[in-house]
């Protein structure tokens, strides 16, 4: 009787063991107080001369930005809720360790929310030799934002002033958030990244960002990479079509041409699937296989919708649509960049793994021969509240 | 622990068998009462020799004065009316015609039918009726009669029955308890007509000779938990008893945990309820506070008005007081752990929001946290002990001082004190562990300044091993959860329904749960 009690009070005590356990599994050990560190928001690399790195850090100061509600930072002029500093080092880590001889405190870097690297650095490093410090250092936060700079470096995009956010690497992260209702930029993690390095079966593609005017960016398109390296960019559609078939959309406006005028639909739920067929085993086709919910968002021109022949048509027309953007998007990746973004080879892998390891070798050239079979279903779920809803339609 | 009592010597109290103790040898030096009434004057104002409020009257009456009578008592312990008037008038009526007969004649009509107050009582030697004396009743002696009668003419004293300002309730009853014994007992026989109510009066204390009652309901509480009871306020050595808090220090099981393994309380349906329950009560005179025992970890968050209403708001309430309990014992420790060690866990947002208010704070986290915590804790002790009307400036110093000035000055940050705020609100939620939240506060400060969230966790698994460990006269105090008591669940977190409790709570009344047998004997009387 007492060995079966000391039995259940040892369970007992081990319950709140568990519960608490969680909590050692958070990073560092020492004894660091917040004023002593400065909070980076943002990070950027860029290709600095002789092959080395130029690291630029965007650190909060967050005094200044809550100074309007506290009485301790009111002393002084206003100050700047960032500020960025930039430094060269032979490698990333250096960089940051170096950059203590102009900054005042260290830099806490889990905190940084975007990280953007500089076009120029992805042509001439890897993927894989740029981000091996943020991969190895246990400090990151694997949620942080991956964006590729075009046409401008990583310096530049950091130092912009916004009016929108007081951080600008807030205001840019964002801004790739907003993606969610838009689908025009693929929402690209640190941790993404990590996972697919250096296999085969996938291609990075990461989000792009280019200035829009002095203290603006904009956050549209991708940047596509081959075997760790910068190749080329997919546009806006293009970035459309290809969030469609890898499943990624949640929620975007298509507009599309019909006789009577130009229709917004608002798609609410997509369903991507990607495939490879066989045929005799042989490899025969890429097939993409994509399922949309739409409504009816805004229709500028004459007529009605009213009846099931004319949303029947308008579901055509929308299935049309999409899929000229996913043709387009795979016909880029394949042909312009041979590049294996979609992950097809991710599929070959897992469900053909034998017939994988003899093609895995060359796989980007094999996957840019191949053609590609789209089917896009659409249903018509809404017109909105003018136009009473066809009835019968699916 | 009870066994550093035993090594002890040790009485029991109103036995005469032990006479090794020198409380027993004075007993001896009194002696018997002596036949005449001039011998027993002098040897009662031998003994109350410079005690000015001792009133010794000798009374002649009968026939010229043939029969003596001597009264004796302290003045203004006994109702002089009721003396007056059921006790001396009486027998001067009666002795009015009669002469001199016979001294043990007299005496048995006066015990058998003059004296007209109920509560009488004959004593043979001289300390019992010198303790009847002291404890308040007169003491009646006919010449020639080595007997004495003890007449029971107590004044009633002390303060009216209010409400306890300790434990104020919404919608129970406002009546609590007295200093005074005997209104304590009827407030409870009032509740509880039955007489299965056992009252067991003993006395404690070698000078202070206080009462002391064990309350219990027989039938439902555990007989092998009365009689520990019984056994440990036995062996209570000491010279004086002036706060049942005394008691409780004496008969707990553990006497170096920071929790309670005795439950106080002031409140007369409470004590009813915890009796009804099978607890036993021990009732001490002059204190208006009740002991109730065993006392388990779960009735520190209960509370009497969660029965008396709705049992959802009951389960909320609880559940709420579990939330600040933990906050009370661990949110100092767990803000310094967060702000100094664990900075990858605080989202973005929150991050710059407390980088913003530590600027410019010259101190450390731990340093700012003690601080707070030290100013807070003299401020609660000063407005505990000092006067009423001074506790309104005290606030105001207290609000702007440890407010506004300190965070203004730059010494604390604004959110060490919220933190600090919500901390000291939280510890008033749950009183019983009050003084226990308040020490924890400091290890887990301690521990979180030097190991972060590990050091939080260790200490926390250590005070959850000693909960787990400790026990309250036998019984588990984490019981219902540790041991899994199932059916008195229903009464622990979360609470049923009052129509739904069919069963009295099953872990108080188990057969061995303080038995006589077995390993947990050992526990209850051989624990260190």
């Amino acid at each position: 009787m007492c060995r079966k009690k000391r039995k259940t009070v040892t369970y007992v005590a081990i319950i709140p063991l568990l519960i608490l356990l969680p909590l050692l599994i958070t990073a560092c050990w020492n004894n660091r107080d917040l004023v002593n560190i400065n909070i980076a928001a943002g990070l950027g690399l860029d290709s600095a001369e002789d092959g080395k790195i130029l690291l630029t850090v965007q650190v909060v100061e967050p005094a200044a930005i809550q100074s309007g509600s506290s009485g301790t930072g009111s002393g002084g002029a206003q100050r700047k809720p960032v500020f960025v500093e930039s430094y060269e080092g032979e490698t990333v880590f250096e960089a940051i360790r170096n950059m203590l001889s102009v900054v005042d405190k260290k830099i806490f870097l889990s905190t940084a929310q975007v990280l953007v690297i500089g076009e120029k650095l992805l042509i001439q490093h890897s993927l894989e030799e740029i981000l091996d410090f943020f991969h190895r250092d246990q400090e990151f936060d694997y949620e942080m934002i991956v964006l590729v700079a075009k046409d401008a470096t990583s310096e530049e995009i950091l130092r912009i002033e916004t009016d929108m956010d007081p951080i600008p690497a807030v205001y840019i992260s964002e801004t790739v958030e907003n993606t969610v209702a838009r689908g025009t930029v693929k929402k690209t993690m640190l941790i993404d990244l990590i996972k697919i390095m250096g296999s085969n079966e996938i291609q990075p593609a990461i989000g792009q960002i280019t200035k829009a005017g002095e203290n603006k960016v904009k956050t549209e398109g991708t940047a596509v990479l081959r075997d760790g390296k910068l190749v080329g960019w997919l546009n806006s559609y293009e970035t459309r079509g290809y969030l469609f078939a890898t499943d990624k959309i949640k929620s975007t406006i298509i507009n599309v041409d019909t006789e009577n005028g130009k229709v917004a639909m608002e798609i609410i739920r997509s369903k991507g699937k990607i495939k490879v067929d066989f045929k005799n085993n042989e490899l025969s086709a890429l097939t993409v296989d994509v399922k949309v919910d739409a409504n009816v968002g805004e229709f500028r021109g004459k007529g009605t919708l009213a009846t099931p022949e004319e949303l029947q048509k308008l579901k055509k027309v929308l299935e049309e649509e999409i899929k000229k953007e996913i043709t387009m998007a795979i016909d880029k990746a394949q042909r312009v960049y041979s590049s294996d973004i979609f992950g097809f080879g991710a599929y070959l892998h897992k469900y053909h793994p034998k017939y994988w390891k003899s093609v895995k070798s060359n796989w980007n050239d094999i996957f840019s021969d191949l053609p590609s079979d789209i089917r896009v279903e659409a249903r018509i779920m809404r017109t909105g509240n003018i136009n009473s809803p066809a009835d019968g339609d699916e | 622990m009870a066994g550093r009592i035993r090594k002890r010597k040790r009485i029991l109290i109103g036995s005469h068998d032990i006479c090794r103790d020198e409380f027993c040898r004075r007993d001896e030096q009194y002696g018997t009462i002596p036949g005449s009434i001039e011998a027993v004057k002098e040897k009662l104002n031998e003994i109350f020799s410079c005690c000015c409020d001792f009133i010794c009257r000798e009374i002649s009456c009968g026939k010229e004065g043939s029969i003596k009578i001597l009264v004796a008592y302290f003045n203004g312990f006994v109702d002089k009316r009721v003396l007056n008037q059921d006790v001396i008038h009486p027998i001067l009526e009666f002795l009015a015609g009669e002469e001199l007969h016979d001294g043990s004649r007299i005496y048995r009509r006066l015990k058998e039918s003059v004296v007209e107050n109920n509560d009488i009582t004959e004593v043979n030697d001289m300390q019992k009726a010198v303790d009847a004396i002291v404890s308040g009743e007169a003491l009646l002696f006919v010449d020639g009669e080595n007997r004495a009668l003890v007449i029971g003419v107590k004044a009633p004293q002390g303060r009216q029955v209010e409400e306890p300002d300790t434990e104020t309730s919404i919608r129970g009853a406002r009546e609590g308890f007295v200093e005074n014994l005997l209104t304590n007992t009827t407030l409870i026989r009032k509740r509880i007509k039955n007489p299965n109510l056992k009252m067991e009066m003993m006395q404690i204390g070698k000078q202070t000779k206080t009462d002391v009652c064990i309350c219990y309901i027989k039938g439902i509480a555990n007989e092998e938990i009365v009689n520990e009871v019984r056994n440990r306020l036995n062996k209570i050595d000491t010279d004086g008893i002036l706060d049942v808090g005394i008691i409780e220090q004496y008969i707990s099981d553990s006497r170096f945990s920071l929790f309670p393994t005795v439950g106080n309380s002031e409140k007369c349906d409470k004590l009813a309820g915890k009796l009804l329950e099978g607890r036993i009560a021990i009732l001490c005179d002059g204190t208006p506070y009740v002991l109730t025992v065993p006392y388990l970890f779960v009735e520190s968050i209960q509370n009497t008005d969660d029965y008396y209403d709705h049992a959802y708001f009951a389960t909320f309430m609880r559940l709420l007081r579990l939330v600040a309990l933990l906050l009370s014992i661990m949110l100092p420790g767990m803000y310094v752990a967060l702000v100094s060690f664990h900075h990858t866990v605080i989202p973005f947002r929150l991050m710059i929001t407390l980088a913003a208010s530590r600027q410019g704070i010259p101190f450390s986290p731990f340093t700012e946290a003690i601080m707070m915590i030290l100013a807070f804790e003299f401020m609660r002790e000063a407005g505990v002990r000092m006067p009423r009307p001074i506790g309104q400036s005290l606030s105001i110093v207290g609000a702007i001082v440890l407010g506004e000035a300190s965070v203004a000055a730059g010494i604390a940050s604004n959110l060490m004190v919220i933190i600090i705020a919500i901390t000291a609100i939280c510890s008033f939620v749950v009183p019983p562990l009050i003084r226990a939240t308040m020490l924890l506060r400091f290890v887990f400060l301690i521990a979180a300044n030097f190991m972060g969230f590990l050091g939080i966790s260790l200490v926390a698994v250590i005070v959850f091993t000693h909960l787990c460990r400790l026990r309250s006269f036998g019984i588990p105090y984490m019981a219902p959860f540790s041991p899994l008591t199932l059916p008195d669940l229903k009464d622990s977190l979360v609470m049923v329904p009052i129509w739904a409790m069919v069963t009295r709570p099953g872990i108080l009344r188990q057969e061995k749960a303080s038995g006589t047998k077995g390993t947990k004997r050992q526990e209850v009387n051989g624990r260190q």
